[in-house]
């Protein structure tokens, strides 16, 4: 390269420092404003705060901006219905959960909060509480919510449960699987189907095997042949897809509610075996909500939250979602046995998790073969 | 490379830049471009240089972004080169993904490039019967969103269940040979998906080829072969490689079909590694940077080749002051094959991908044809979308965006391929490779460098269409470039030099004598850019706001609820809608003198 070919490109790269790197704390006015109504509301008597927050909502416009993965199916009719009782018209922006935590850590990294209320999976969640950027709720709505549902920051709003789901043109009663180590049977060879970012599957299972008397050596052996099993698809709604037009005979997990979901519509996939009782230990895994610092509508996320853990949980029962409280009417849960999500070990290592289960996969091309 | 600096000189102002991009052009001794600066207010002088730091600027926002997050070591300290072990050592299997990519990246461009070419010689230069169904063969896969396409080409190809080996090869030969998780597979959609590309990019680079350098090899006594060989494959040479970069670069950093297919049997590429660095958290931008610096280097070296082959273009340069008309080649006793040949082209392209479409947005979930399914036919689906509150916005904010995108990055890069071609200034090379990086960038990258910056700047650009413009001009700035160079090589610039001595200032050339004279080539550009924005996804999702939705982020939602019918309705009122777009802007540009195929 020539002198002058090497000053262009060094140029050209002390620009792209420059603007990366000028970033940095930013606290801005908004930040306090914000911060101000929650300690305010935070510090009333709890009967008081929802009075007051509605009060205040007022003021701040009747907007408030929600940033959520939940499918627009989903998250359309709950907008709806905060919108129908409060008269606060809710803008979504739907992304998957990492884009919904990406957008927000930025967001918040310049110091330009674009969300009012946050609700998505539960690794996200605790991704942003780890990285300061919810603030803390502590109104009356909690106090329904089972304890293993409260974390820093955040509350779990619904619970995506983990089952195989299969097609029952496909798979007979004969040979509905009855646990998580069934998957690894020689009857299921080119069966099955796993998803690719399941890791938290993989770590719940791997840690209740461990639990419940296997040896590492013994577990391993299960993976490998759950793998040697399966085929690998991207999406649980897209495996889904495949699952109802017969393309695939098994899935070694979907969440529960979208097995329910595609049975509504009439396709021939169930997550319960002809019994109507599962045994396969049924992990919860909780998605969350909260509110953020910084927020343009502090009052008005107040509102949300609040709502999504009372109200609002009766909304999710109509659309088939498991809540995180107790809800009549909710049969979300029937014919399931449920077991403990293990948060303590994914909210650890995670990253290690997902490595482990990418590297499981990618000796699929292996075993297969 | 020079990596020091990245970190070294982070408080610098920003002030070189400005530097690099006209400091060595006015240094650059006697040239076109310093004869243009030295009057730098000049509207000419303004141009140039405007567009050159607008390409350097949209190239070097994302590049900068991902070579800090890439170097920077883990303390955010020194520079360290962790990430390249993190992302290729240990169990990575990087040899085995490399081969993997670069096999599927080669395999879909040369076939791509084989059907592209062919086809376009067939429709500028022959007078094959069904001319109309090119039209929509070199449209129709372009416009069907990459999920959308490999998924229906999944229910068509899949070893057991789809209906090409249930309906077709089982009951006729009594075999299932067609299996679509295969590289072979990939290849297969990812070709026909891309065939388009070289299409648009050599109808308009047969439309500019002087026939009579044929007619003359055939005079001397050249038969109909050896001209092809010996005459008319030379001649189309940089247009030939413009298309094999941008479609081999293409494959390396396309995501659908490798997600779709290649996941299934365990069959990595890059792009895929990248999703899994991606999605993990905490994410390891380092990793994910990792790769995409490996795609850069492929990327680098496949633009390095290729101006290499290109060196001299001089020799074929046919648009020159000669007047010309391509007359048609008579197939004569072939006519009627290569008319066979074209019904099958377009049935396996169009056809039978958008068939299925239409056959799924007509259910309520898909399955594979039976009487039952066909009996239970409803148009549900449609009225599902026109009743899809956010329809018309997004098609409203869509058509702003892609035609806002496509028409910036043509003209933008008209003039930068002038500078790079056509000038003598040092670090045009540079220009020309940095304009072809954001080709590789990831688009969740992208999306991230371009938040980072418009979250800080004053401008009200972030949370508004804008960032998305933004990012459709940087996504696209290569395919600009590749197009418009290829239609500025073409060029002789005798034209240019008649132009200048008859007194016309160097905007008047451009504007009367470059422009029209390239326009095929734009208008294709044009055409590739509005089209394929309407179905940019991964750096739209991070950047759009509420309000601001565009139709991608409305297919991406039908997708993850999981409604492949609705999606499919969807899907087919889009190419309906485009086909109607675009063939309007064809019509407006015959209307403005631009070069159609009147003259076959």
């Amino acid at each position: 390269m020539s002198t002058r070919h090497s000053t262009y490109a060094l140029a050209g790269l002390l620009v792209a420092a420059v603007t990366t790197g000028c970033g940095g704390a930013v606290t801005t006015a908004a930040n306090d404003k914000a911060d101000g109504v929650y300690t305010q509301l935070a510090g009333l008597p709890k009967d008081q705060q929802r009075a007051r927050a509605e009060e205040l909502a007022k003021q701040e416009g009747g907007t408030l901006s929600l940033y959520t993965s939940m499918t627009a199916d989903i998250a359309t009719p709950i907008a709806q219905a905060f919108e129908k009782k409060y008269g606060i018209r809710v803008s979504v922006f739907r992304g998957n959960s990492e884009t919904v935590l990406q957008r927000t850590l930025q967001e918040a990294q310049a110091g330009k909060a674009g969300a009012d209320v946050v609700e998505t999976n539960f690794l996200e969640m605790s991704a942003l509480s780890d990285n300061g950027v919810l603030a803390q709720f502590n109104g009356s709505a909690l106090d329904k919510v089972d304890p293993t549902g409260k974390f820093e920051h955040w509350t779990a709003s619904r619970l995506n449960v983990f089952q195989p789901a299969w097609n029952t043109d496909l798979i007979k009663p004969a040979d509905e699987p009855h646990s998580w180590e069934d998957l690894a049977l020689p009857k299921y060879k080119g069966k099955l189907t796993l998803e690719v970012s399941d890791s938290d599957w993989f770590e719940n299972v791997t840690k209740y095997w461990l639990d419940h008397g296997k040896s590492q050596a013994e577990v391993d052996k299960l993976w490998k042949d759950i793998v040697g099993n399966a085929k690998v698809a991207k999406g649980h709604t897209t495996m889904m897809q495949f699952l109802t037009a017969g393309q695939t005979p098994m899935e070694a997990m979907n969440y529960t509610y979208i097995t329910v979901r595609a049975a509504q519509q009439g396709a021939p996939v169930t997550h319960l075996p002809s019994s109507g009782v599962s045994k396969i230990p049924a992990f919860a895994r909780p998605n969350g909500v909260a509110m953020v610092k910084g927020a343009q509508h502090p009052a008005t996320a107040w509102l949300f939250y609040d709502w999504l853990l009372t109200d609002g949980q009766k909304e999710l029962v109509e659309l088939g979602l498991t809540p995180s409280t107790k809800v009549p009417g909710d049969k979300s849960l029937d014919g399931l046995t449920l077991a403990p999500f293990d948060v303590e070990g994914l909210s650890k290592d995670h990253g290690e998790w997902d490595k482990k289960y990418d590297a499981l996969l990618r000796g699929a091309a292996t075993v297969g073969e | 490379m020079t990596l020091v600096p990245t970190t070294a000189s982070r408080d610098d102002s920003p002030e070189p830049r400005s530097d690099a991009v006209t400091g060595p052009a006015e240094a650059g001794g006697p040239g076109r471009l310093a004869r243009l600066l030295r009057r730098p207010l000049s509207l000419q002088g303004l141009l140039v240089g405007g567009a050159v730091v607008i390409v350097g600027y949209l190239a070097v926002v994302p590049l900068g972004y991902l070579i800090h997050d890439t170097f920077l070591s883990a303390d955010g300290t020194g520079v360290s080169l962790d990430a390249f072990s993190r992302a290729y050592g240990g169990n990575s299997q990087s040899r085995e993904m490399l081969l993997n990519s670069l096999w599927f990246a080669l395999g879909s461009a040369a076939l791509a490039l084989v059907l592209g070419t062919v086809l376009a010689y067939i429709q500028v230069r022959t007078d094959t019967p069904f001319k109309g169904l090119f039209f929509a063969a070199s449209l129709v896969p372009l416009i069907v969103p990459g999920i959308l396409y490999a998924t229906s080409w999944i229910f068509l190809g899949d070893p057991s269940s789809g209906i090409l080996n249930s309906l077709v090869f089982q009951p006729l030969f009594g075999t299932s040979p067609v299996n679509i998780y295969s590289v072979w597979g990939m290849i297969w959609v990812q070709g026909l998906h891309l065939a388009p590309v070289a299409f648009l990019l050599m109808v308009a680079a047969f439309r500019a080829m002087d026939p009579s350098l044929e007619e003359s090899a055939a005079m001397s006594g050249a038969n109909r072969l050896t001209v092809l060989r010996r005459v008319t494959m030379p001649l189309l040479r940089p247009a030939m490689i413009s298309a094999a970069l941008l479609m081999f670069v293409q494959s390396l950093e396309s995501f659908e079909v490798p997600g779709l297919l290649g996941l299934q049997n365990g069959i990595y590429v890059f792009t895929s590694r990248i999703y899994f660095v991606l999605r993990a958290y905490p994410v390891d931008y380092g990793a994910a940077g990792a790769y995409a610096i490996g795609l850069l280097l492929i990327a680098a070296a496949g633009v390095l080749l290729s101006s290499w082959l290109r060196r001299s273009s001089r020799n074929f340069q046919t648009v020159t002051g000669k007047a010309f008309r391509p007359r048609p080649v008579e197939l004569g006793r072939a006519r009627p094959f290569v008319g066979a040949g074209v019904i099958l082209y377009f049935l396996i392209t169009v056809v039978l991908p958008v068939a299925v479409l239409v056959y799924a947005s007509l259910l309520k979930y898909y399955a594979a044809p039976s009487r039952k399914t066909l009996s239970e036919m409803t148009l549900a689906n449609y009225r599902t979308v026109f009743e899809m509150p956010l329809a018309f916005t997004a098609l409203k904010n869509s058509l702003i965006v892609g035609i806002g995108a496509a028409t910036a990055v043509m003209i933008l890069t008209a003039i930068v391929s002038w500078v790079v071609l056509r000038t003598k200034a040092p670090g045009r090379r540079l220009l020309d490779l940095l304009a072809f990086t954001p080709i590789v960038i990831p688009g969740l990258v992208l999306g991230l460098a371009l938040s980072f910056v418009y979250l800080r700047m004053p401008l009200p650009i972030y949370g508004t269409l804008l960032i998305l413009l933004v990012s459709y001009c940087t996504r696209y700035l290569p395919y600009g470039m590749q197009y418009s160079s290829a239609a500025m090589t073409q060029m002789s610039p005798e034209l240019e030099e008649s132009a200048h001595v008859s007194g016309a200032s160097w905007f008047q050339t451009f504007r009367r004598v470059l422009l029209p004279l390239m326009s095929g080539g734009i208008l294709a550009g044009w055409v590739y850019i509005l089209v394929v924005s309407f179905r940019e996804l991964s750096s739209t999702i991070l950047l759009y706001s509420p309000g601001k939705e565009v139709l991608s982020v409305l297919i991406w939602e039908q997708f993850e609820n999981g409604q492949f019918t609705t999606l499919a309705a969807l899907g087919v009122c889009m190419v309906l809608l485009l086909v109607l777009l675009v063939s309007i802007a064809y019509r407006l540009g015959a209307r403005f003198g631009l070069q159609n195929d009147s003259a076959n």
